[in-house]
């Protein structure tokens, strides 16, 4: 296939996409437009995302919603409020989708008071756009809604942009040292071509300055994506892209404590959060460090881990996907030694050790992942 | 008193001069606010006793309105009453302690003293005299002039006229030092909250402002009058047993030619003279109609056996009923004489009843309440006295024996309510609705109950809502019908009303919501002579317990059907809000052009919430 074809079934593939928003939330609107038309009291199903309801399924290799679900009655007057909240948010997406605005969360919470929509504060405006997520199985980027939040991309990557005004035109990630935040308008645009033959996920800032610095985009053929802490959403369907859509691996470097570990795995197989999304997950990423066992093997300086670090491992050690491989390997060690290390901790071999000697031997490991 | 020269006996006028802050005369806002009460009470207590329905006017005006306060004002306060009689009026007006409220039942004042102290502190403060104009035939009208002398406690009568009338009833007018700025509020409260516990009175006041204050009768009906009673032994002490005992005892009578005159005549032998037997037989005869005086000259007539000729000659000396004997001097003779008393006859008894007074179970059961012969002999045995033990030979130690005794003794019946006359449930209830339009109203009247020999009886009422402020619940406070305005926080009224947890009773936040509390007693345990708070005593607490704990049901039973009427229109208005919200955004999510038909779903929602 050609580029420009190529560039073209995509093109029609995003547009499938905001159709299917827009059908699904159609769908529903008329069902509740009949239901009022007719004098009856419409409701909706929503399943259920209480923790009861949250299993772990094996075979997608991360967590969903079972098959309970909560029925919310425009009837039912303590529900009336919530059911108004979410019909209003259902409009509003359509209209973002529609128009091919962008919004965040923060955003929806205000635009909801031009309605005379009332929320409490954006905690409950959060929890109906999760609520709309679960009713259309869909992320809220599906529907225009974005994180506030932005993590960053570099990396020799064409794109081409879908967003209004910017159609059709094209980019290549590595122009731009600071590298590229990861906003609406890079999360829909089309990925066109690389030469990266693996995207590093990398967990903080700094580190990623260094490895631009260091070319590691260049010296290992990568894309590096600071992830800032937790991925976003966005960043995770755009790593889940780069992996389905280019084929690429994904490697994960973090800190080397718990929470580390466990950024690492919400990136391979999502968060208790998301169960009711599935277009969230990259099973196949790799957490390739800092590993617990690294802390001894490259004998890096290390601080004690607080009480909440000890409380979070042995939480983790009942999650069902750290019962086998590394995971269960490194969440064990980290708790015989009750210590941490951050990925500044090579610095005390030079500033470059851990570009220069550290991520070499690391994406031979990988391989044999 | 024996010892002449080193006790100067005080007089009562001057006992209360010198201690006028008692009784509610500390400073001149005081002392004007009680000066009004005290006539105020005065007036409805006389309209009261003789059924009158009342019409008080009361008249506050400065003597010079321009002068700052504190300032003389002239006090006056009218009514419709029964009047005072010509003679009574000097020492009604002037003196203290004259008065004719004596007997046990509820009234507002005790003895009409507060009056004359009020008086008193007019003359004390302006050298004013107090005027008072009273008529009781509605024909012609006395009017005084009265000063009080202090020293000697008697009325100088200043001037005294009469002239024609077309009204009953009295005026009292006196001039006293006083400060109205610093005075009115409570005065105005006290008029509003007396016109509500009498709603069966018209209250008229003017006040110094020249502002008007009109309460007209709602209830055309007057509560029965209580009715007067012996006291129960309970509530008895040794002073009073003195005193009754003093009531109870008589002189052997002199016998001179009046008194034989007298007798002859009660037996119907003004002209006749007869022999000393025939005598005997004709007042045996007649023995039922004859006055105590008459018997007792019989009786010793029995044991001198003398007619009247011979009785006229003689002059008792002494009756020596422990040994029986009867001394006389005979003027014939000019000498001392003595007979023997036989204990055997049955004048005896008519004999030692005058001198030794009435045996102990006699004098309990006819001078108390609530005792009769079976409990009278019980108790003396309880007492560790003789049945027949004569009252006139009690010692003092005996009587303090005797009055404790009475305290402690348990088998005495509660005491006789009858002398209370609360306001009843219906006034009550009317005057709540008048005075408040409120809502919600309840009132319960608690069975009679006593304390230490009282009886006593609890009204209670409990408003909410309508005209009634927020932030309550504001308390009303009454003791036999007359408000009580000061000292509030010491009062078991309030006690009761703060330990009642109200969220219990669905009564949240800042409730319009009164509580209006009546105690009628013949003696309300007032905690000073201001007569401003009760005290806390156990058997009142618990029945102002009850009476609210029931009416607080009644409001928690009217707050939650509320509470649900309340629920409902909050729901109607939740559907009526957001189903429009709804159907907007379905319209445009459909994409619809015209809303959807909703209406009928509201429609509907109001048929299933009704």
């Amino acid at each position: 296939m050609k580029p420009s074809e190529k560039a073209k079934g995509r093109k029609k593939k995003a547009e499938e996409k905001q159709q299917d928003i827009l059908e699904i939330l159609k769908t529903h609107g008329a069902t509740i437009y009949q239901d009022l038309d007719n004098g009856r009291f419409p409701k909706l199903s929503i399943p259920s995302r209480s923790v009861s309801n949250i299993v772990y399924d094996k075979k997608l290799r991360q967590y969903i919603l079972g098959n309970s679900a909560a029925v919310r009655s425009s009837r039912n007057s303590s529900q009336l409020r919530s059911f108004t909240q979410l019909m209003w948010l259902a409009f509003f997406a359509n209209r973002l989708t529609k128009e091919k605005k962008s919004s965040t969360l923060r955003d929806v919470y205000y635009s909801s008071q031009a309605f005379a929509i009332e929320f409490e504060d954006q905690s409950e405006s959060d929890n109906i756009i999760v609520d709309l997520e679960a009713v259309l199985s869909k992320p809220r980027e599906d529907f225009h809604i974005f994180p506030e939040e932005r993590s960053s991309i570099f990396g020799d990557l064409n794109i081409e942009y879908t967003i209004p005004g910017y159609e059709g035109k094209t980019m290549n990630l590595s122009n731009h040292p600071d590298g590229y935040s990861i906003g609406p308008s890079l999360t829909t645009a089309e990925l066109l071509d690389t030469s990266a033959e693996i995207v590093i996920a990398i967990e903080k800032g700094g580190l990623f300055t260094r490895f631009v610095e260091e070319q590691v985009d260049k010296k290992f053929k990568s894309i590096i994506i600071n992830t800032g802490g937790q991925a976003p959403r966005s960043t995770r369907t755009l790593l889940k892209r780069l992996h389905d859509e280019m084929g690429l691996p994904i490697i994960v470097l973090t800190d080397g404590d718990v929470y580390g570990e466990h950024i690492a795995m919400v990136i391979k197989s999502g968060s208790a959060n998301a169960a009711h999304l599935r277009e969230l997950t990259v099973p196949d990423a790799k957490w390739v460090g800092v590993w617990a066992t690294d802390i001894e093997k490259f004998k890096l300086p290390t601080i004690p881990m607080t009480e909440s670090d000890i409380k979070r491992c042995y939480d983790l050690q009942k999650d069902p996907r750290y019962q086998e491989g590394i995971w269960k390997k490194e969440l064990d060690v980290f708790l015989r030694l009750k210590r941490k290390a951050e990925l500044e901790a090579f610095s005390k071999y030079g500033l470059t050790n851990i570009t220069d000697k550290y991520l070499p031997q690391k994406l031979e490991l990988a391989k044999s992942l | 008193m024996s010892s002449k020269e080193q006790f100067n006996q005080i007089s009562p006028s001057e006992f209360f001069y010198s201690n006028r802050d008692l009784a509610g005369f500390s400073n001149p806002t005081r002392s004007l606010y009680t000066a009004v009460r005290e006539f105020v009470e005065n007036a409805l207590d006389a309209c009261d006793q003789k059924g009158i329905l009342p019409d008080v006017h009361l008249i506050i005006k400065a003597v010079d309105p321009d002068k700052p306060d504190p300032k003389p004002y002239i006090l006056t306060v009218k009514d419709n009453g029964p009047g005072v009689d010509t003679e009574h009026i000097p020492l009604a007006f002037g003196t203290v302690l004259y008065g004719s409220k004596f007997g046990l039942k509820q009234a507002r004042g005790m003895f009409g003293l507060g009056a004359t102290m009020a008086i008193l502190y007019g003359q004390i403060t302006t050298n004013k005299p107090v005027v008072v104009k009273s008529s009781t035939d509605g024909q012609t009208q006395d009017e005084f002039e009265i000063l009080l002398d202090i020293q000697k406690n008697k009325p100088v009568i200043l001037k005294h006229t009469k002239k024609e009338t077309s009204k009953q009833g009295l005026s009292v007018s006196i001039c006293l030092e006083g400060d109205y700025s610093k005075a009115g509020s409570k005065i105005r409260d006290y008029v509003y909250e007396t016109s509500l516990i009498t709603p069966y009175a018209t209250i008229t006041f003017d006040d110094p402002k020249g502002e008007k204050f009109h309460h007209a009768r709602f209830v055309k009906d007057i509560p029965p009058p209580p009715t007067i009673i012996r006291p129960h032994p309970h509530g008895i002490d040794v002073e009073r047993i003195r005193r009754m005992i003093v009531e109870s005892q008589f002189e052997i009578p002199v016998i001179d030619d009046i008194m034989i005159e007298k007798v002859r005549k009660d037996l119907g032998l003004s002209k006749k003279n007869l022999s000393f037997a025939a005598i005997m037989d004709k007042a045996k005869k007649k023995w039922k109609n004859l006055s105590r005086q008459v018997r007792v000259v019989v009786a010793l007539m029995s044991f001198l056996k003398m007619d009247f000729e011979k009785l006229s000659k003689i002059r008792i000396e002494d009756l020596d009923v422990s040994n029986k004997k009867l001394s006389y001097w005979d003027f014939g003779d000019s000498q001392s004489k003595v007979v023997d008393i036989d204990p055997e006859s049955p004048y005896y008894k008519q004999l030692t009843n005058t001198v030794q007074g009435e045996p102990l179970t006699t004098f309990l059961t006819k001078r108390f309440q609530r005792i009769g012969p079976t409990t009278a002999v019980k108790f003396a045995e309880f007492a560790g006295f003789k049945p027949e033990k004569r009252m006139g030979t009690m010692s003092n130690q005996e009587l303090v024996q005797l009055s404790d005794s009475l305290q402690k003794f348990e088998d005495f019946q509660a005491p006789d309510p009858t002398c209370l006359a609360p306001l009843g449930e219906e006034p009550l209830e009317k005057g709540i609705k008048k005075f408040f339009n409120p809502d919600f109203t309840a009132v319960v009247q608690r069975p009679a109950s006593a304390y230490s020999g009282f009886p006593f009886i609890v009204e209670m009422g409990i408003a909410y809502g309508g005209d009634i402020k927020p932030g309550g619940p504001h308390v009303y406070r009454y003791a036999n019908r007359i408000p009580l305005l000061y000292d509030e926080g010491s009062d078991v009224v309030l006690k009761v009303v703060n330990d009642t947890d109200w969220g219990r009773y669905k009564v949240k936040g800042e409730p319009p919501f009164i509580i209006i509390s009546h105690i009628c007693s013949t003696r309300i345990p007032y905690k000073t002579a201001g007569k401003e708070n009760v005290a806390d005593r156990p058997e009142i607490e618990r029945e102002l317990r009850l009476g609210l704990q029931f009416l607080s049901r009644k409001l928690a039973a009217y707050m939650s059907k509320k509470g649900q009427a309340e629920m409902a229109k909050k729901r109607a208005n939740l559907y009526a809000k957001y189903i429009p919200l709804i159907a907007q955004f379905s319209t445009e999510l459909a994409g619809q052009k015209k809303d959807p038909n909703y209406k009928k779903l509201l429609d509907e929602e109001a048929i299933i919430e009704t």
